[in-house]
């Protein structure tokens, strides 16, 4: 389970430009729930992922994991057992490894970085049969250099890497933002596959309406650092594209976003 | 004249045509091409040096080759080249007659100094002339599976150095001059002009082994003048105003040896020195020129003469640089400017001015 | 044949050092200027410790660590301290200098008299007369190449995929729930234990250490690792360790090559530099079609 508590997050604190983002937010996610967050820019939807991520710090507060106070945890230790897929494509592989050392570097997460073989022989079949589920050919290409690879590839390798090894949190943060309609809905299934496969408590950031709607067992609309919307189960299944999009008007007029 | 344009525009227009249609593996070759060319190149150019020898002249007169390896630019190690080469001219060997000289300047980097060395062994020079320490020992290093003597000049320790031995003998087919300054008579002199003075400042480049070594000269008989050492080490010539500034507050005068960072920013030095009436006493005699009360130099041309002749000695094959123990000159000028003096307040007493060799009135710019 | 033998034997001992700027240059993507202070500290060290009669080949050892302790502080400098990648090199630099001048004891420290890796009782039986000449030559190779194979093995290690990561995209060593400063911080130990190592060599080539030794260290490996890497750029059989390793020989050749025109040392500095630019332009030649076309 994860809960963040009283969050307070200022922006550019004690300068002219000091913004308070999170205000006493609060927010608690089950286990195996898939949470789709949506909402206007501004809002708080990628500070939030990055709060519990430990990539940047909050002012008061607390995060927890499994009720264990991870406030204080820096974010690589966080990240044993989160994956992240980012929006940009070039963030979650290496352009000047080859495609087999991508996968044998994510394969080795959360275990010791030593003088062992960085590639391990026994394991290369799996790491085809990975890849051959993509139908991207990329299976046939173990030895190309990933930066000869296009946006969607490498998004897809991105994905694959972030849930090779045991975690109970996937975060995704707009990752099919970037990509063709045909390949961000081929990533979107693949990202369905593998929550449902692996069980992974997800949170996943979008600014595709109907992604967040098809996808997903909760639903979050947040607006200048809270939650607007919170439904999820059956209520969630009710909700359709027009109740969003005139949700999404309503703020516009009445906040003047 | 038609006929000679149009045959020229054809002519390019083919190239052209040639030109795109190779284009892609134009591109490929180039570069191979290019790397290839390269290589020959340096090969030719080291190869050639390879086979170098030693010109005889037809008429039976031999022509000797002498590799100079300098360290760095500086005035008092281009005297002491100035001189070798007169030196050797004093000695029958002349340039242009029966001597070719290769000089080299290895702007104090050590690694160039290697790679001069180097060259010399490799393209068998008959002698190599190496001014400075680190040059010195390059030049030791690699002509030491030879027998191509080196002499060097400008070392204030060839001891420390280690290239002779406690007793001036030589350690190897080497030998040469030492540029030791007159610490003793410098002091006297000091002691003469300013009796009440108390303690004398020196900066110094930390890198600077003639500096080292002279410094602990000083320190070893400044009591005995009734003085006390105090000195400021600094790095690059940047440093000098702040050293001056801070070494001024604490002392009655400056002493400046021939070090080449602290002599390049001695103008400097002299302005900050002028304004609190300190004297500063200089090693050679530019210095002096230039605004140094006094120095007991020795002139760094006559080194070079004295360096020269032990040279042409070896060269003609008189003598072996083992068998030579180094040399270096005892007796120190005394140089005076008597307007720095003036601008001082400070009288220099009589038996000084008649011992001067030379005296200047003017500050040189 | 003398001038080939001492060029192959100065851009070898130099090509140990390039190996090192090539971790921090090509690898980590971390200019690294401590290699001007941690070349002469592995001189220093060296001679310090010849001096104090302790064996030459373990003072190669010894001056291997006191470079990975350099390149550790400038590591922490700049991953704890939160220094700029440049300024972290430049100050370790700066102290370095004062540091080896200490450790040294003097600016000038022969050590002619004394045994070294070249020059002892063993190698002195072990070469038959008529390799004589090829002595030094063949002790400098065999150093170097188990440099360069060792760090070739070090980097299809997994700790050695993590390295090329870091400098590739530290996010992702960061998802990997790795602390991606430590891993620039052993990037750095490494780079500058080979530097250290190469000065030690180069010290007891040249039988002794100057404290102007170093200055320039960076601009020579950076030469050599440009001109290597470029000059081999697509042919994928020859590794990158060993174009680094041809780039430092070639650099070298080629300030021997002008030194026997006559050319001046000052001038051999825009000699480098219009080298480089060549083979820049060269490279960038390919670059750009491969653009256009893609």
């Amino acid at each position: 389970m994860l809960e963040v508590k009283n969050i307070n997050k200022y922006y550019n604190l004690g300068t002219v430009n000091e913004m308070c983002l999170f205000r006493d937010f609060n927010l608690k996610i089950q286990d195996g729930e898939f949470v789709s967050v949506i909402g206007s820019n501004g809002s708080g939807k990628t500070s939030l992922l990055n709060i519990i991520c430990g990539s940047i710090n909050v002012e008061s507060g607390n995060i927890y994991i499994n009720d264990k106070d991870i406030t204080n945890k820096k974010d690589f230790k966080r990240y044993k057992k989160i994956g992240r897929v980012f929006q940009n494509p070039a963030m979650g592989t290496c352009p000047n490894m080859t495609i087999l050392e991508n996968m044998s570097i994510a394969d080795n997460k959360g275990k010791v970085f030593g003088l062992g073989k960085g590639t391990n022989k026994s394991r290369v079949d799996y790491y085809r049969e990975q890849l051959s589920q993509l139908n991207l050919g990329l299976e046939d290409k173990l030895h190309t250099k990933v930066n000869s690879l296009s946006g969607g590839q490498r998004q897809a390798m991105a994905l694959l890497m972030s849930t090779m090894t045991p975690i109970e949190f996937l975060i995704l943060d707009e990752h099919t933002a970037a990509l063709d309609p045909k390949t961000a809905e081929i990533i979107m299934e693949l990202t369905n596959k593998i929550v449902i496969e692996k069980q992974l408590t997800t949170i996943m950031v979008t600014h595709n309406l109907r992604y967040a709607i098809e996808y997903g067992n909760r639903l979050l609309m947040m607006h200048q650092g809270t939650c607007l919307i919170d439904k999820s189960g059956a209520e969630k299944d009710k909700i359709e594209m027009d109740d969003l999009l005139q949700m999404f008007n309503k703020i516009s007029i009445e906040y003047g976003n | 004249m038609q006929t000679y344009i149009l045959s020229l525009f054809v002519f390019a227009a083919q190239m052209n045509m040639r030109a795109c249609l190779v284009e892609h593996w134009y591109q490929i070759m180039k570069r191979r091409t290019i790397t290839l060319l390269m290589a020959a190149l340096m090969a030719t150019t080291l190869l050639i040096g390879c086979g170098n020898k030693d010109d005889t002249a037809g008429t039976g007169d031999k022509t000797y080759t002498v590799g100079i390896s300098q360290f760095a630019q500086h005035g008092s190690l281009d005297n002491c080249r100035e001189g070798f080469i007169q030196g050797l001219k004093e000695e029958g060997i002349e340039e242009g007659k029966n001597l070719k000289i290769e000089l080299q300047n290895a702007q104090a980097d050590t690694g160039i100094a290697n790679q001069i060395a180097q060259n010399f062994v490799s393209n068998k020079v008959d002698l190599i002339c190496a001014i400075a320490t680190p040059s010195a020992q390059s030049a030791f290093n690699a002509a030491m599976s030879t027998d191509i003597p080196v002499i060097y000049t400008a070392i204030s320790d060839p001891v420390a150095a280690e290239l002779a031995k406690e007793d001036k003998s030589s350690v190897g087919n080497i030998t040469g001059s030492s540029d030791k300054l007159p610490v003793e008579a410098q002091l006297k002199m000091i002691r003469e002009i300013l009796p009440e003075a108390k303690t004398i400042g020196i900066i110094y480049t930390t890198s600077e082994a003639n500096s080292e070594a002279t410094i602990k000269e000083y320190q070893a008989i400044v009591e005995q003048y009734g003085f006390t050492l105090e000195t400021v080490g600094i790095n690059t010539v940047a440093d000098v105003p702040l050293a001056a500034e801070s070494l001024l507050a604490k002392v009655d005068c400056l002493n400046n040896l021939t070090d080449n960072t602290v002599v390049s920013a001695l103008p400097t030095i002299l302005a900050k020195a002028n304004e609190k009436k300190i004297p500063v006493f200089g090693s050679e005699v530019e210095q002096v020129k230039i605004g140094c009360l006094a120095a007991e130099g020795i002139d760094y041309v006559s080194l070079g003469i004295k360096t020269g002749k032990m040279a042409a000695k070896v060269l003609k094959g008189e003598a072996k640089a083992s068998d030579m123990p180094f040399e270096s000159i005892e007796e120190s000028n005394l140089y005076l400017n008597t307007k720095v003096a003036e601008t001082l307040g400070i009288t220099i007493p009589e038996a000084a001015n008649t011992r001067a060799i030379e005296k200047f009135d003017t500050i040189t710019e | 044949m003398g001038i080939i033998i001492s060029v192959f034997e100065e851009g070898i001992i130099y090509a140990i050092m390039a190996l090192g700027i090539y971790i921090t240059y090509k690898i980590l993507d971390f200019p690294d200027l401590t290699v001007d202070g941690s070349f002469p500290l592995g001189a220093a060290v060296t001679v310090a410790l010849i001096t104090r009669d302790v064996n030459p080949y373990v003072t190669l050892l010894i001056s291997f660590a006191a470079g990975v302790i350099a390149g550790i502080c400038t590591g922490l400098i700049h991953v704890k301290l939160n220094v700029r990648d440049l300024l972290s090199g430049i100050i370790m630099m700066t102290a370095l200098y004062t540091i080896n001048l200490e450790i040294a004891g003097k600016a000038n420290v022969p050590i002619f008299t004394r045994e070294t890796i070249f020059d002892n009782d063993l190698v002195n039986r072990i070469f038959p007369e008529f390799l004589k000449d090829y002595k030094k030559l063949i002790i400098i190779v065999i150093v170097a190449l188990i440099s360069k194979i060792l760090l070739d093995l070090y980097l299809k290690t997994k700790s050695g995929y993590l390295l090329r990561g870091v400098g590739d995209n530290s996010i992702l060593v960061t998802c990997l729930a790795k602390d991606s400063g430590v891993v620039k911080i052993l990037g750095l130990a490494i780079a500058n234990g080979l530097v250290a190592l190469s000065g030690s060599v180069m010290s007891q080539n040249q039988r002794y250490f100057d404290a102007t030794t170093g200055t320039g260290t960076m601009v020579i490996g950076l030469a050599s690792v440009i001109i290597g890497i470029n000059l081999f750029k697509n042919m994928t059989v020859i590794k990158a360790t060993t174009a680094v390793i041809i780039g430092s020989i070639i650099y070298k050749a080629c300030v021997a090559a002008a030194i026997q025109i006559g050319i001046s040392a000052t001038s051999l500095k825009l000699i480098t530099a219009v080298l480089f630019l060549i083979i820049l332009v060269i490279s960038r030649d390919r670059k750009k079609k491969v653009k256009a076309n893609a």
